[in-house]
């Protein structure tokens, strides 16, 4: 294996909150992430996913542990990452081409140039044709794909997904997954993809990281071994659901607990 | 029947014309109808004679010489405020400690009717268009400052936060989002304003000016002249839907999403 692209080390993470219990949200995260890799995180809600991501791209610090990008500490955000996130998060007075450049133009590259890197994004989320339209008209599925192409135009080694493909209906949500396999395909990122969907998660990973409730601790980490490319017919195989099994075997415990059930096993 | 009436309701072309026609229609059948039970011509006209007034006001000059005074005034200190107010609300919203200072004492002057005020204003600036310079002003700001200081921190703080993962520094966090959002919330405020400021300068003049609405209105209302009177009301109705209208057109056109998720 190739030296690591992205590693998270001993990252603990401790909201305190005036007036009330402080939560622990990730208690001493060990994570390591090579170049290219597409890796998903499944857990319960609650279990400090979307948390670990915001540490990951430097918009929040952690108590403890330190995030590394190619050997360097991350502090702040920086433009090897960056990230989808599980909310709506366009500009909603901002043209589908004016979002795709936005991180762009903050980052200061000339409107001409920033505007044909934005194309080339938009074209390859297949937006073409979409670019004077507002966030406002268009539906969910075409929101996130401008979401992600914003993410993208800034050329970014690492992609930080956070639950992306929540909103959508199944239909559009497996387009997008083979769209997303396609992207990252074409541009070789690494990948951290953040997921409720097990089946989701063994489709599109080389890994399947699956977090135990809260705080948030790795519990097992599971190399999907399936062949690539991967077609929708592969989601039928024996190999495919043995692994989706396995992983729904292993979160079932962590949902039970989280929900003060007794557990199975 | 119900198909006109669900289009009156659309966004259709025409149909927000007609609703405002369809409501003037009402309004002067009313108008008419009171008319014509309280006969009394010292505290009640008809439209036509309201209207026959106005017109022979425009004859004599008399409408413009108080057009040019009270829209003067207005025109001048309008803009004053909208800025100042602005300024204010941006100053406040970008201090927690100075809007924690600031805004028992603002809630308390917006509470105020400051029009009550005038005639302290004019027996310390004149007569003259100072005093109502500051009336307007201060009637006028207070909505503006307000709408820039909640619309500021109301900024949706997941747009923040994306923001913020572009690695965008604070000073182009504020001009890409925070205030791009605030703006139409800002021109929210300025609608309130202008109907505010019609109010101060109106009651401005009603203490003291040579010329305006204001001092037209006192004038005919002195000599029991009620058709006069109800004209120049007449046309500060008019004065405040035309702002009314063009502002709300504003506020559409700068964040037409808000429409569309019917807020
Ligand atoms: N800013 C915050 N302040 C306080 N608590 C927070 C904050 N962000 C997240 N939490 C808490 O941390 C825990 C993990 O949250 P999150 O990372 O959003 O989980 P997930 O994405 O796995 O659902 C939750 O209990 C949540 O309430
Ligand atoms: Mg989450």
């Amino acid at each position: 294996m190739n030296a690591p692209i992205l590693e998270v080390r001993a990252v603990s993470k401790t909201f305190q909150r005036t007036g009330k219990p402080s939560v622990e949200a990730l208690a001493r995260i060990d994570l390591s992430f090579a170049p290219g890799e597409f890796v998903s995180i499944v857990g319960a809600s609650g279990s400090g996913k979307s948390t670990l991501i915001r540490i990951i791209d430097g918009l929040l610090q952690p108590t403890s542990g330190e995030v590394c990008v190619e050997g360097k500490p991350v502090t702040s955000p920086g433009p090897d990452r960056a990230v989808v996130f599980q909310q709506d998060s366009l500009l909603p007075w901002k043209s589908v081409m004016d979002n795709v450049m936005y991180g762009l133009r903050i980052a200061r590259v000339p409107h001409a140039q920033a505007r044909s890197t934005a194309q080339h994004f938009i074209d390859l989320a297949g937006l073409t044709g979409f670019e004077t339209h507002y966030p406002h008209q268009l539906s969910g599925g075409m929101r996130q794909r401008v979401n992600v192409a914003r993410a993208l135009a800034v050329s970014p080694k690492i992609l930080l997904l956070d639950e992306p493909f929540a909103a959508l209906d199944s239909q559009t949500r497996e387009i997008m997954q083979t769209e997303l396999l396609k992207i990252w395909d074409a541009e070789k990122k690494t990948v951290v993809l953040i997921t409720h969907q097990i089946e989701e998660a063994v489709f599109l990973s080389d890994r399947v990281i699956v977090f135990s409730a809260r705080p948030g601790k790795v519990k097992a980490s599971i190399t999907i071994d399936l062949p690539r490319p991967r077609p929708l017919a592969m989601k039928r195989t024996t190999a495919f659901t043995g692994h989706v099994d396995h992983i729904w075997k292993l979160i079932e415990d962590e949902v039970r607990s989280a929900m003060g059930l007794a557990t199975l096993t | 029947m119900s198909a006109f009436l669900e289009w009156l309701e659309s966004d259709a072309r025409g149909a927000g014309a007609t609703r405002v026609a369809l409501s003037f229609a009402v309004f002067f059948i009313a108008w008419q109808l009171l008319a014509l039970l309280v006969t009394n011509t010292m505290i009640m006209a008809p439209p036509l004679a309201v209207f026959k007034s106005l017109w022979v006001e425009t004859q004599s000059g008399a409408m413009w010489k108080h057009a040019l005074a009270t829209v003067g005034v207005v025109l001048l200190s309008f803009p004053v405020a909208v800025l100042l107010g602005v300024m204010i609300g941006l100053a406040l919203a970008s201090s927690k400690l100075m809007t924690l200072t600031a805004s028992p004492l603002l809630t308390a002057m917006y509470s105020v009717p400051v029009v009550a005020l005038a005639p302290l204003f004019i027996s310390w600036l004149g007569l003259g268009l100072a005093s109502k310079f500051v009336i307007v002003v201060l009637v006028a700001i207070f909505p503006v400052i307000v709408s820039t200081e909640v619309a500021l921190r109301s900024t949706d703080a997941h747009l923040i936060e994306a923001a913020r993962s572009f690695n965008a520094r604070p000073l182009q966090i504020f001009t890409t989002v925070t205030f791009p959002f605030a703006v139409p919330f800002i021109v929210g405020g300025v609608r309130v304003a202008w109907a505010r400021a019609l109010v101060g300068v109106v009651v401005a003049e009603f203490f003291g000016a040579f010329a305006g609405f204001g001092f037209a209105i006192l004038a005919a209302g002195q000599t029991f002249d009620t058709p006069v009177l109800l004209g120049y009301v007449f046309v500060l109705g008019i004065l405040g839907l035309i702002g009314s209208v063009l502002l709300h057109a504003l506020e559409r056109h700068l964040a037409p999403w808000r429409e569309e998720l019917g807020q």
